[in-house]
């Protein structure tokens, strides 16, 4: 094989190890960005959701809290805010269904809240409610407490896929960035390799041939050198051999 | 020494190794799995590797013994970086250090894992987990010499350098021949393996996996339980059968298919290689049965299935043997220690050893008693050089050092005493599982990073016999490089 090809062919496979690499790399890289953007639009969105909903049902606690005191006029407003809030928080979650088991916990979020909102419509203030613990220990606040814990299943259920999400990330990210570090290694050792090999089969033998060349006309000495190789240097040296040779027998010339 | 021929000879091994891994990409992108681009990059690094020195360097025949042990050694190495590269692009389990122990437990045949979840990994990774086995288990260079034009002297020095000499010793074949011998047995051996193992109700990939690391003296299976997920007594006893035949000199094997069965049971390593495991089989089976299991078949068939697996240096598991009688821990640290035949896949001291280890012992003892008589050690009526015995013991020495400073360093890191010696004992030997918390159901990643490294160390010294080491780190070897 001639040199030109010998070197293209360093080069090249030199090359293809980092465009693999690279190309690989760019894909996972590709790969992340998408995922974050589904981790954004299908988890963070829903858990948001979800935060929103169970700071409304707080206030809406409160709220009862403050009816039972007979503080109509700040209950029933502080009420009417929260529900608005709680309904937006919900529809953003049923609008932002992603997963499987998402849609039962939404309907479960759903008819809860409708059990709690039927409890607090109804008038309290001026009423044998007013006033009165028990009914607010065992009805309302325990419907209170069902819809924050449906609430809060839907809240877990994102955190975990969002946890697995990262996971994911996290190795998509690794097999992002390893075939770099791996490609940057191997091209490096690659590369001694291939200047160790030039400097012996291409650097040594011209040396050779050159030294080979001013003994010769310095001394006299025949030009005697061998490569091993069968290349344009090989053919080189013939051809030195040829002309030494030559000039060897016609001195005068 | 010429690093250029170094280069060249190393470039057929990747050639070998990119082989292996391209038909592990191919298994993966027919699964189409998470390994594909993890196998396939690895396999173009390794072709790439391999091509290219064989373009750019002329072929040399005439190599030298140091350069022929360099060969060897700086292809084991090789193999090893390129078999961890798999791992380290498909990531999970698998940090820098956790790859290259998976790597070198793979080639060196030793079977020891770091993964908690074998069978998380996709297909075309557990194939290229197995092959690893396959591949080290005949010994990288014996591969490329049965597969390769005849290379003359070069093929011999290689050969001379790769095979112990306890190995050579029953082979009266040219080198070329005698791994096409190796390599016949070892590929009909596990042939023979997949397709009773899938008779017996494995599917085709376990089948294939598993005699890979059987015939091989592995133990890496694809699943967490081992050979105890399949709790098949058919299948155990077929396995038990292959791990015995594979531990005996491939040699013998192939004259039991060319002249006689008569060969093998004449040959005294044999005699007591098979002696051994009967006796280690039966007290443990006395040993297990009222404690263990309540019937002698089930103690048989589990006491036999972990001696046996430990006695060839093989590491598969069907039981955890942590609970068993003191008794049978103390047997299996003595296989674990002993192992099989040489001239076959496993590791360990070697029966071999141990039979000139006592014939030395005895000579010594009758030359107190007569000064002057010449006492010659023979072995099947041929006299043994009093060189090979000197050696055979003073490896034994060597090896028993290894494990127990190996042992003292893990016991520094915080490795309780049993994980330690039984760990370090287990990865010298190539066995794979040791006691404790690297007992047959555990695995090796609880040991410490430093200790991890330390262990690939024993590992290597046990596969490539301790000397050959030693020789390719010495100064010596390095001087007058060109």
């Amino acid at each position: 094989m001639g040199l030109r090809l010998k070197i293209l062919s360093g080069f090249l496979v030199l090359s293809l190890m980092l465009i693999v690499a690279g190309i690989w790399s760019i894909y996972h890289f590709h790969f992340i960005g998408e995922s974050v953007q589904k981790l954004i639009d299908n988890n963070y969105q829903s858990i948001t959701a979800t935060n929103t909903m169970i700071n409304a049902l707080e206030r809406e606690d409160s709220a009862v809290l403050l009816l039972l005191l007979g503080k109509w006029e700040n209950g029933r407003s502080l009420l009417e805010k929260a529900d608005s809030v709680f309904n937006q928080g919900f529809r953003l979650a049923e609008k932002n269904q992603t997963l499987a088991e998402e849609a039962d916990l939404i309907n479960n979020i759903k008819s809860n809240y409708q059990q709690y909102k039927k409890l607090w419509q109804l008038p309290i203030v001026g009423t044998s409610k007013e006033n009165n613990l028990d009914w607010y220990f065992d009805g309302i606040h325990q419907a209170f407490l069902d819809t924050k814990a449906s609430v809060n299943d839907l809240n877990l259920l994102h955190e975990n896929e969002l946890y697995r999400t990262s996971i994911e990330l996290r190795n998509r990210a690794n097999r992002a960035t390893m075939p770099g570090i791996v490609a940057i290694i191997t091209a490096l050792i690659f590369t001694l390799m291939f200047s160790y090999l030039i400097n012996y089969f291409m650097v040594n033998p011209i040396i050779r041939v050159i030294n080979g060349i001013t003994l010769f006309l310095k001394t006299g000495e025949p030009f005697n050198v061998r490569v091993r190789t069968k290349d344009e240097i090989s053919k080189l040296v013939s051809s030195v051999q040829y002309l030494c040779s030559n000039k060897s027998e016609k001195p005068d010339k | 020494m010429r690093l250029h021929v170094i280069f060249r000879y190393d470039g057929l091994i990747l050639l070998l190794n990119g082989a292996f891994l391209t038909i592990s990409a191919c298994i993966s992108m027919f699964g189409s799995d998470s390994a594909l681009f993890p196998l396939a990059y690895a396999a173009i690094i390794s072709l790439l590797f391999g091509i290219f020195p064989l373009i750019f360097i002329p072929a040399t025949y005439d190599i030298s013994n140091k350069e022929g042990l360099v060969i060897v050694i700086s292809s084991w190495l090789l193999s090893c970086l390129i078999g961890m590269l798999p791992y380290i692009l498909w990531g999970g389990d698998f940090t820098v250090t956790n790859a290259w122990f998976e790597s070198v437990s793979g080639y060196t045949t030793t079977g020891s894992t770091i993964l908690q979840n074998v069978e998380a990994l996709p297909r075309g990774l557990l194939f290229w987990r197995a092959s690893t086995h396959w591949i080290g288990g005949m010994g990288i260079i014996v591969f490329v010499l049965a597969v390769l034009p005849n290379m003359g002297m070069a093929g011999m020095m290689l050969y001379r350098s790769e095979v112990s000499h306890h190995t050579m010793d029953k082979f009266r074949f040219k080198t070329k021949r005698a791994a096409q011998i190796l390599i016949s047995v070892y590929f009909g051996l596990t042939l023979l393996e997949t397709i009773i193992l899938a008779f017996s109700g494995m599917s085709v990939f376990d089948a294939i996996t598993h005699s890979f690391a059987t015939i091989a003296t592995g133990g890496f299976s694809t699943k967490n339980a081992s050979i105890a997920y399949y709790n098949s007594a058919v299948i155990d006893w077929v396995i038990i059968v292959f791990m015995v035949i594979s531990g005996i000199h491939f040699g013998l094997l192939y004259a039991v298919f060319t002249k006689s069965i008569r060969r093998i049971l004449q040959s005294s390593v044999v005699k007591y290689y098979l002696l051994a495991l009967l006796i280690g089989v039966i007290v443990t089976t006395i040993s297990n049965y009222g404690t263990q299991y309540s019937s002698w078949l089930t103690s048989l068939r589990f006491s036999a299935f972990q001696v046996i697996s430990v006695g060839t240096s093989t590491g598969f598991a069907t039981a955890d043997t942590n609970p068993w009688p003191s008794l049978t821990h103390i047997l299996i640290i003595f296989f674990t220690l002993q192992c099989a035949c040489a001239g076959s896949t496993s590791g360990g001291i070697k029966t071999d050893r141990i039979i000139l280890f006592w014939k030395t012992v005895v000579k010594k003892v009758r030359q107190f008693l007569h000064p002057k008589a010449i006492i010659p050690v023979s072995i099947d009526k041929s006299n043994i050089d009093p060189n090979v015995l000197e050696l055979s013991v003073l490896y034994i020495s060597i090896y028993l050092m290894v494990v127990f400073i190996t042992t003292i360093l893990l016991t520094a890191m915080g490795v309780d005493s049993t994980t330690a010696f039984t760990g370090s004992a287990a990865t010298m030997g190539n066995v794979g599982p040791g006691l404790g918390l690297v007992g047959t159901v555990h695995n090796f990643s609880q040991i410490p990073a430093a200790g991890k490294w330390l262990l690939t160390l024993n590992m290597f010294l046990g596969r490539l016999e301790i000397f050959s080491v030693i020789i390719f780190l010495s100064p010596e070897t390095w001087q007058k490089l060109r």
